[in-house]
C-alpha cells in the first residue's frame, strides 16, 4: 500500500509539471511533421525570438478533428499539416483564421497559399511518373491523362485511394478538366494497374525496380528519401528509376505541406511571428531540404539534388481547388473501385 | 445464513465510490452511443452503396481466420506444453506468451520489410546466387499477410487461457484416460479440446477483438477494414454519426461470431472442474515425437519473436543506434506513463471489484460487461469520447488544464483497460474464495478493515499480473495516445509509429527494441510470479 501511496504521488507531480510549464512567451504547434531537423529549426525561431515552442504530433485529420473538438479553449496557436486539401479542409472545419502581413504575401506565392489567406505553403512536392530506366522510354510519358492508353495496359503501380496525395491529385484533375474526365481517368488507370493499390509510395518505386509495373506515380521526395536510405537496397532501387515530370497540356500536380492560424489561437502575435520565419529565405533551405522538397520562397533554390531532376511546370490552379473537389475525388475513386 | 449475508453487504462507501468510477467510465462510451440514434451523416448513403459490403467482406474474413487460428495454434500449443516434457519444455511455457510483447503494427512493417525488394531476403537472394523470383511469391500486403501477421502475435491469448485451464483442471481425466490404453491424439480431440473450448473461446474472443480493433496493420497493407472506415469517414469526412454507425457494426461482426459459436455448441455444456487441482504430470517424448514437438513449438517461437526481433537488431545496428538519449528518454516517458496508469487502473479495479464480491450475482456480471464494454470499442472511438466528454464535461478553466496535461490520457486509458484489470482482479478473489472473509467479518471486523488486513494481502499475485497485464496494453497502444496526448508527449509506440510511417523503419528499430524489452520483461514477471507461488 505504502508503495502504491508513493506511486501516486510521483504520478500527480508528474502531471503537475505538465500544467506547471506554462511559461511566458510561448506558441502551441500541432503539427503531422515529425523530421529531426524540424526541431533544429523550432529551436533557431526560439534562439531569435525567445519564443518557446510547444509541440504536438498527430496525424493531420486526428489534429483537426482534436482542434474542432476543443473548440474556444483549444490551446493550439498554429497547425501544420502536410497536405493543401487538409489545410482546406480544417478551414472548412472553420478552426483557422485569415491571416495577412506584408512578409507572409511576399514569401509566399499567391497560388500557393489560400485565397482567403487561412493558411499557407511552406514546402512544395510534385506527384510525379516514375518509370523503370530498362524498359520505359521516358520520350513516350507525356501528361497524367496519357497513363490511361493501352501502351500501359498492366503496368502502373500506385497506392490506395485512402490516401490523401492520390486525392489531391485527382481533386486537381476534377478542377482543370472536369469530373467527367477525371472520373474516365481513374477508371482508366484502374484498368492500366499492374496489382490492386498497396504500400505506400516507397513500395511503388520498389515494385517498379522489382519488375512488377513499368510506371508508378509517387511523390517527389520519396525518392530524394530513397536515394539518402541507410540501406543500401533501396539506394539501388532509387538508382534503377527514372523520374518523369508530367507535363503535356497541363503541367505536374503539385501539393504543400504548409500552415495557418488557429480561429481561437491564444498566442495570435506569436503564430503569425512563427509562420513569418518558416516562410523566411533563411528556414526555407533547411525546412525544405528536411524532406527533400521544393521551397514555397521564390527567393529560395532548390538543394542540389532536386535541382539535378530538371525543372518542370505545375498545374495552373489555385491550390484551394484541391480541397474544394476532394470530396468528389473521393466519391469517384470510390465508384471506379480504386481500393 | 441471514447474518453471514447481511455481512457480506458492502459498506456505502464501497459502493459509492464504485458507482462513480463506473459513471466515469461510461459516460465517454455513452456520448458515442447517442451519435447512433441522431441524423445518418451525408456520407452514409455513399458508405453502404459502394463500399460496405468491402468492409464487411474484409473484416469478417480476418476475424473468422484469425480466430480460427489462434484457437487452433494456441490450444495446440497448450496441450504439447501442459502434457509433454521435452527439451527446451520450461523455457518455451513462457516463451510462446512472448509474441504478445510485438505489437501486431511492428510486426507487419518487420514481416514486410523482411520479405520486400529491397529486404534482406532478397536481396541476399540476389545478390548471392543471381536470383530474381517473381515478386507475387513475396507478397506480404493483402489479407493472408495480415492473417498470418494478427495469428503469430496473438495467438498467446488463447494459449494463455487454455494453457492455465489444462494445468489446473486435467489431470485426473488425463491420467484416466491413459489408464485406459487411449492414444494421444483420441484424448487431445475426444477430451481435451471439447472440455477447454470455454478457454479456448474465451481467448480467441479476445484475439478477434484485437483484430477488429488493429488500425496499424490494415492501414500499412491497404486491407479496408471497418476501423480504417472508421478512420477514413470521421477524420477523413468529418462525419461522426456515420464513423459511429460503422463501429455498432464492426461490434455487430463479434457478436455474430460468437453467436454462431453458441449455436454450434447447442445445449451441451462442456464445463468441467474439481477441487482437485494438481499438476498434470506430463510424458517425457522420445525420438521423432520429441523431435516433431520442438520442432512445432519452436518454430512457432521462432516466427512470432526471435525472427522479428533479430531483425529490428540488425537494423538498429544499420542505423548505428541513432540517438540513444533520445530513445531512452521516450523509454522513461512509456515507462513512468505505463505504469502510473497501471497502478491508477489497478486500484479503480480492485474497488469495482471487491464490490461486485459482496454484492448479488447480477450487480456483479452487470460491473463485469461494463468495464469490459471500453475494450471492445475501437480506441479512436473512445478517444473522441473522452475529448467531448473532457471539453463539455467540466467547467472553462479546468478543462484547459485537463486537455493539456496527461489526465486526459490517463483516464482515456481506465475506459478502455479497466476491463483486463477487473478481470485479473476478479479472478484472485475467485481463488481466495470467500471464507476468510467471512470468517473476518465474523470476527467482528468491517469491510474496509478486512480488505486491508485480509484480502489485500492474499491478492497480491492477481494485482501483479493485473498491473503487467495492463502496463504491456498501454506500452503497446497507440490511437488513445496519438489523438489525446499533451504537448511534447512521445512514448515508444507512437514515436516507433510515426518513424514506421513516415518509412523510416530504422530509425524505428531501437524504439521497437525498447518497447519489446519492456513488454517481454512484464511477460518474464508474470509467468515467473506465478511459478514461484506453486
Amino acid at each position: 500500500m505504502k508503495k502504491l501511496i508513493i506511486v501516486t504521488i510521483i504520478i500527480s507531480i508528474f502531471v503537475g509539471l505538465g500544467t506547471a510549464a506554462a511559461a511566458a512567451e510561448e506558441v502551441n504547434l500541432y503539427t503531422n511533421r515529425h523530421y529531426d531537423t524540424d526541431e533544429e529549426i523550432l529551436n533557431r525561431f526560439t534562439e531569435e525570438t525567445g519564443i518557446e515552442v510547444n509541440v504536438l504530433k498527430g496525424d493531420s485529420d486526428q489534429l483537426i478533428e482534436r482542434i474542432a473538438r476543443e473548440g474556444k479553449n483549444s490551446p493550439a496557436d498554429v497547425l501544420i499539416t502536410a497536405d493543401a486539401g487538409r489545410l482546406h479542409r480544417a478551414k472548412e472545419r472553420d478552426i483557422l483564421q485569415s491571416v495577412s502581413t506584408e512578409t507572409l504575401n511576399q514569401n509566399v506565392p499567391a497560388n500557393l497559399r489560400d485565397e482567403d489567406n487561412y493558411w499557407y505553403g511552406l514546402t512544395i512536392r510534385g506527384r510525379v511518373i516514375v518509370y523503370s530506366k530498362d524498359r520505359v522510354d521516358p520520350e513516350d510519358l507525356a501528361g497524367y491523362g496519357d497513363l490511361t492508353s493501352d501502351q500501359w495496359q498492366d503496368k502502373i503501380v500506385v497506392r490506395s485511394s485512402e490516401n490523401i496525395y492520390n486525392q489531391s491529385l485527382l481533386a486537381s484533375l476534377v478542377s482543370i478538366y472536369g469530373e467527367e474526365w477525371a472520373e474516365e481517368w481513374a477508371a482508366g488507370v484502374v484498368d492500366n494497374m499492374a496489382r490492386k493499390p498497396q504500400g505506400n509510395d516507397r513500395a511503388q518505386a520498389t515494385a517498379v525496380a522489382a519488375g512488377e509495373g513499368d510506371l508508378a506515380i509517387m511523390n517527389t521526395y520519396y525518392l530524394g528519401k530513397m536515394i539518402n536510405s541507410d540501406n543500401p537496397a533501396e539506394v539501388e532501387v532509387a538508382e534503377n528509376v527514372g523520374i518523369h515530370f508530367p507535363d503535356g497540356e497541363n503541367g505536374t500536380h503539385i501539393n504543400v505541406s504548409g500552415a495557418g492560424v488557429v480561429k481561437n489561437a491564444p498566442n495570435k502575435d506569436n503564430a503569425v511571428k512563427l509562420l513569418e520565419y518558416l516562410s523566411s529565405a533563411s528556414a526555407q533551405k533547411f525546412f525544405a531540404s528536411a524532406n527533400y522538397e521544393y521551397p514555397v520562397n521564390p527567393e529560395v533554390e532548390a538543394s542540389e539534388l532536386l535541382q539535378s531532376w530538371g525543372d518542370f511546370e505545375t498545374q495552373n490552379i489555385n491550390l484551394t481547388e484541391l480541397g474544394i473537389h476532394n470530396q468528389t475525388a473521393v466519391r469517384i475513386f470510390n465508384r471506379v473501385g480504386w481500393q | 445464513m441471514q447474518l453471514l449475508k447481511k455481512l457480506k453487504k458492502a459498506s456505502p462507501g464501497w459502493f459509492l465510490l464504485t458507482v462513480g468510477i463506473i459513471i466515469l467510465l461510461l459516460i465517454p462510451n455513452l456520448n458515442i452511443i447517442i451519435n447512433l440514434f441522431g441524423e445518418a451523416g451525408e456520407n452514409w448513403e455513399h458508405v453502404r452503396n459502394y463500399l460496405l459490403v468491402n468492409y464487411f467482406q474484409n473484416s469478417l474474413i480476418l476475424v473468422l481466420a484469425t480466430g480460427l487460428l489462434a484457437a487452433f495454434l494456441g490450444a495446440g500449443l497448450a496441450w504439447v506444453i501442459a502434457a509433454y516434457n521435452f527439451p527446451g519444455r520450461d523455457f518455451l511455457s513462457w516463451g510462446l506468451i512472448l509474441p504478445l510483447a510485438i505489437p501486431p503494427y511492428i510486426g507487419a512493417y518487420v514481416y514486410q520489410g523482411m520479405f520486400s525488394y529491397t529486404g534482406p531476403l532478397q536481396t541476399f537472394l540476389r545478390n548471392k546466387f543471381q536470383l530474381r523470383l517473381s515478386q507475387q511469391y513475396f507478397d506480404f500486403m493483402n489479407i493472408r499477410g495480415a492473417i498470418f501477421i494478427y495469428t503469430i502475435f496473438l495467438f498467446p491469448y488463447v494459449f494463455l487461457m487454455t494453457r492455465a485451464f489444462l494445468s489446473k483442471q486435467s489431470a485426473s481425466l488425463l491420467e484416466s484416460s491413459r489408464l485406459l490404453g487411449k492414444s494421444d491424439n483420441t484424448i487431445f480431440f475426444k477430451i481435451i479440446l471439447p472440455l477447454s473450448r470455454g478457454a479456448v473461446v474465451a481467448g480467441s474472443s479476445l484475439v478477434m477483438m484485437e483484430v477488429l480493433n488493429d488500425y496499424g496493420v490494415v492501414k500499412y497493407f491497404g486491407i479496408s477494414t471497418f476501423t480504417t472506415a472508421i478512420f477514413k469517414s470521421w477524420f477523413g469526412m468529418g462525419d461522426l454519426p456515420t464513423s459511429v454507425r460503422l463501429a455498432v457494426m464492426a461490434m455487430l461482426v463479434i457478436f455474430v461470431v460468437l453467436f454462431i459459436e453458441k449455436l454450434l455448441r447447442g445445449g451441451r455444456k462442456y464445463s468441467y472442474s474439481t477441487s482437485n487441482i494438481r499438476p498434470v504430470s506430463r510424458r517425457k517424448l522420445e525420438g521423432s515425437r520429441k523431435v516433431l514437438a520442438q520442432l512445432f513449438t519452436y518454430g512457432v517461437f521462432f516466427f512470432g519473436f526471435l525472427l522479428p526481433t533479430v531483425q529490428l537488431l540488425y537494423w538498429s545496428f544499420l542505423s548505428r543506434g541513432g540517438g540513444l538519449m533520445e530513445t531512452l528518454h521516450f523509454a522513461f516517458t512509456s515507462f513512468l506513463t505505463g505504469g502510473g496508469a497501471a497502478v491508477l487502473i489497478l486500484t479503480g479495479a480492485v474497488i469495482i471489484a471487491t464490490t461486485a464480491r459482496m454484492s448479488s450475482n447480477f450487480v456483479s456480471n452487470l460491473l463485469a460487461r461494463i468495464t469490459i464494454l471500453g475494450y471492445s470499442i475501437p480506441g479512436a472511438v473512445i478517444a473522441v469520447g473522452v475529448l467531448l466528454f473532457m471539453q463539455t464535461g467540466f467547467g472553462i478553466e479546468a478543462n484547459v488544464v485537463l486537455s493539456s496535461t496527461l489526465v486526459m490520457l490517463i483516464f482515456a486509458y481506465a475506459v478502455r483497460f479497466m476491463g483486463i484489470a477487473f478481470n485479473s482482479v476478479n479472478s484472485g478473489y475467485e481463488k481466495i474464495g470467500e471464507s476468510y472473509f467471512e470468517a473476518s467479518r465474523t470476527l467482528g471486523k468491517g469491510v474496509t478493515e478486512t480488505f486491508f488486513k485480509i484480502d489485500l494481502p492474499m491478492l497480491k499475485p492477481a494485482l501483479m499480473s493485473g498491473f503487467l497485464l495492463v502496463f504491456i496494453e498501454i506500452m503497446k497502444e497507440l490511437p488513445l495516445t496519438m489523438i489525446l496526448r499533451p504537448f511534447n508527449f512521445d512514448t515508444l509506440a507512437t514515436k516507433a509509429f510515426e518513424y514506421a510511417s513516415d518509412e523510416m523503419i530504422y530509425r524505428a528499430a531501437d524504439l521497437s527494441l525498447v518497447l519489446i524489452f519492456f513488454s517481454a520483461a512484464a511477460i518474464y514477471l508474470i509467468t515467473h510470479h506465478r511459478r514461484r507461488k506453486k
